[in-house]
């Protein structure tokens, strides 16, 4: 999968969990700030990103992973994880 | 009249070494900064209770001149404040006073200790201002204000004594949370709680159509708030709470709530708890045995429930509603192997977030009038200090310095930088499920 069509799957996925239409986001723009997201909703969309993508983000990376260019670069460079 | 309503906010830690944790490991005072920077839901009652040919205004403390400057005018000052604040409130009231503005307090601390308040008022209200104000209002118009308006103890959600808050007092303002109150009271009744119980006769529910109105409102002022319902224990009537989740769950929020550990036998409350929206609940598990819960509430509830605590976690979590847990530290059964118990448990239990305080007896509680009578009360009066993280008393198979010390350890092993990624990732894994 290339990273225009990762991009795409993730942009679908922060969609559909915000309930908001995304299309406008740009690719370095702030997740949090711009939907408002909580903490925890930051989290849960980290999660699903994850199982999606059957990879696992290093821990001490998620704080970081704040907008959809760093989700696309993070998934390049995670470790893939077995499909459950 | 031109009346403003000013609410005391921000607790500040007093002893010099917390108050560095705090600063280090910001986590442990997370939950306080959240409450303080809620806005005053007992004000804009205030606001709503007022007859609209007055002009209301909304301020909060930080907001207000400093002590050098000149206060804005109003022709009568509503003063709420929490207890750790009544200090400045105090200071606040007797300002304007000397300007020869007429001040009332009111809230939960002036509702304890009345005689204290009423030496900086004009006239304090006690308990709820449903049922006070509006009199307030007209005597004062009359020349005749009373030193004391007695609130209402009950039936404040019913007609005519109910009212919508208002919300549109807080359009502007930088709030992203926002609260609600569903019920007053709760009848576990415990030792040290200095919550709504201690002015209300009896546990009180609010119609849930009444909830739904509000939410509705708040959300005109800002578009998506995290709301927090302003109550102490949400679900203690299961049918009701039902009632409730199933009003709020076509309405995409995202929320938080307090309760008691009993939300997890009901799987179908559970199912509805996540449904709705609910990112988080607060339960006071106070302490990880059973053996160091006796007597906290009267019927000794928490002490039966306690040995459940971990499996009813589980349940919850697994909806992916989070739970915060809190422990208090300094109970009269706690010695100093307490704090690596408590450590112990949150390993064990897989919380997500997990709020540790240190007793303290508020004025007016059933604990403060104990501790008074056992001469255990280290100076008082001492309500600057009442912000859950000092030390106000002597503890029993503890000293000061030992639970000071305890506590700064915990704190240590519960909000460092690996702990916060665990339950971080922790909750990751229970949302992978819930997709």
């Amino acid at each position: 999968m290339n990273d225009e069509e990762v991009e795409r799957l993730v942009r679908a996925l922060l969609g559909e969990l915000s309930k908001r239409d995304v299309s406008a986001l740009g690719r370095d723009e702030d997740l949090v700030e711009h939907l408002g997201l909580d903490s925890l909703q930051g989290l849960s969309f980290l999660a699903a990103v994850e199982k999606r993508f059957q990879v696992r983000f290093p821990d001490e990376r998620l704080s970081a992973l704040r907008s959809v260019g760093a989700l696309v670069e993070g998934i390049g460079s995670a470790k893939k994880e077995p499909a459950a | 009249m031109r009346i403003g309503l000013i609410a005391m906010s921000g607790v500040r830690v007093h002893n010099p070494e917390l108050a560095a944790l705090g600063v280090s490991l910001p986590q442990f005072v997370s939950r306080g900064k959240v409450i303080a920077s809620l806005p005053s839901l007992g004000l804009l009652t205030v606001a709503a209770l007022t007859p609209h040919e007055h002009e209301v205004l909304y301020r909060e403390y930080p907001d207000l001149p400093s002590a050098e400057q000149e206060l804005e005018h109003f022709d009568l000052v509503g003063i709420s404040s929490f207890t750790a604040q009544i200090g400045e409130a105090y200071a606040l009231a007797d300002r304007y006073r000397a300007l020869g503005v007429p001040v009332v307090l009111g809230g939960l601390h002036v509702s304890l200790m009345p005689d204290e308040a009423a030496r900086h008022a004009d006239a304090i209200v006690v308990n709820g201002a449903e049922g006070a104000w509006p009199r307030l209002l007209q005597d004062l118009a009359a020349g005749k204000l009373q030193p004391r308006y007695e609130g209402l103890r009950a039936r404040v959600f019913e007609e005519p004594n109910y009212v919508l808050p208002r919300f549109e007092l807080l359009r502007g303002r930088p709030y992203n949370r926002l609260t609600v109150q569903t019920s007053r009271g709760c009848p576990l009744d415990c030792e040290f709680c200095a919550a709504s119980l201690r002015i209300t006769s009896s546990f009180q529910q609010k119609p849930v159509d009444k909830v739904v109105a509000e939410i509705r409102a708040a959300r005109e002022v800002s578009a998506q708030p995290f709301f927090e319902l302003a109550d102490d224990n949400t679900f203690i009537n299961k049918k009701w709470g039902k009632e409730l989740l199933r009003a709020l769950r076509p309405l995409g929020l995202r929320w938080f709530t307090e309760t008691d550990i009993s939300v997890a036998d009901d799987e179908e409350l559970l199912e509805l708890l996540a449904e709705s929206g609910c990112a988080q609940v607060l339960i006071g598990l106070e302490s990880p045995d059973s053996g160091s819960l006796a007597s906290l509430d009267p019927h000794n509830w928490k002490q039966r429930r306690c040995d459940d605590y971990l499996r009813a976690i589980e349940r919850i979590q697994a909806r992916g509603v989070s739970v915060n847990g809190c422990f208090i530290l300094g109970l009269d059964s706690h010695g100093p192997d307490i704090f690596e118990k408590v450590r112990d448990f949150v390993t064990r239990s897989g919380l997500i977030e997990v709020q540790v305080t240190v007793q303290t007896p508020f004025p007016g509680t059933p604990l403060h009038g104990r501790l008074k009578r056992e001469g255990r009360l280290l100076a008082e009066p001492y309500w600057d200090r009442c912000t859950l993280f000092d030390v106000t008393y002597a503890p029993l198979h503890l000293s000061v310095a030992e639970l000071e010390a305890g506590m700064r350890w915990l704190f240590s092993e519960l909000y460092n930088e690996r702990e916060f990624l665990q339950r971080k990732r922790r909750y990751m894994e229970l949302m992978k499920r819930r997709f």
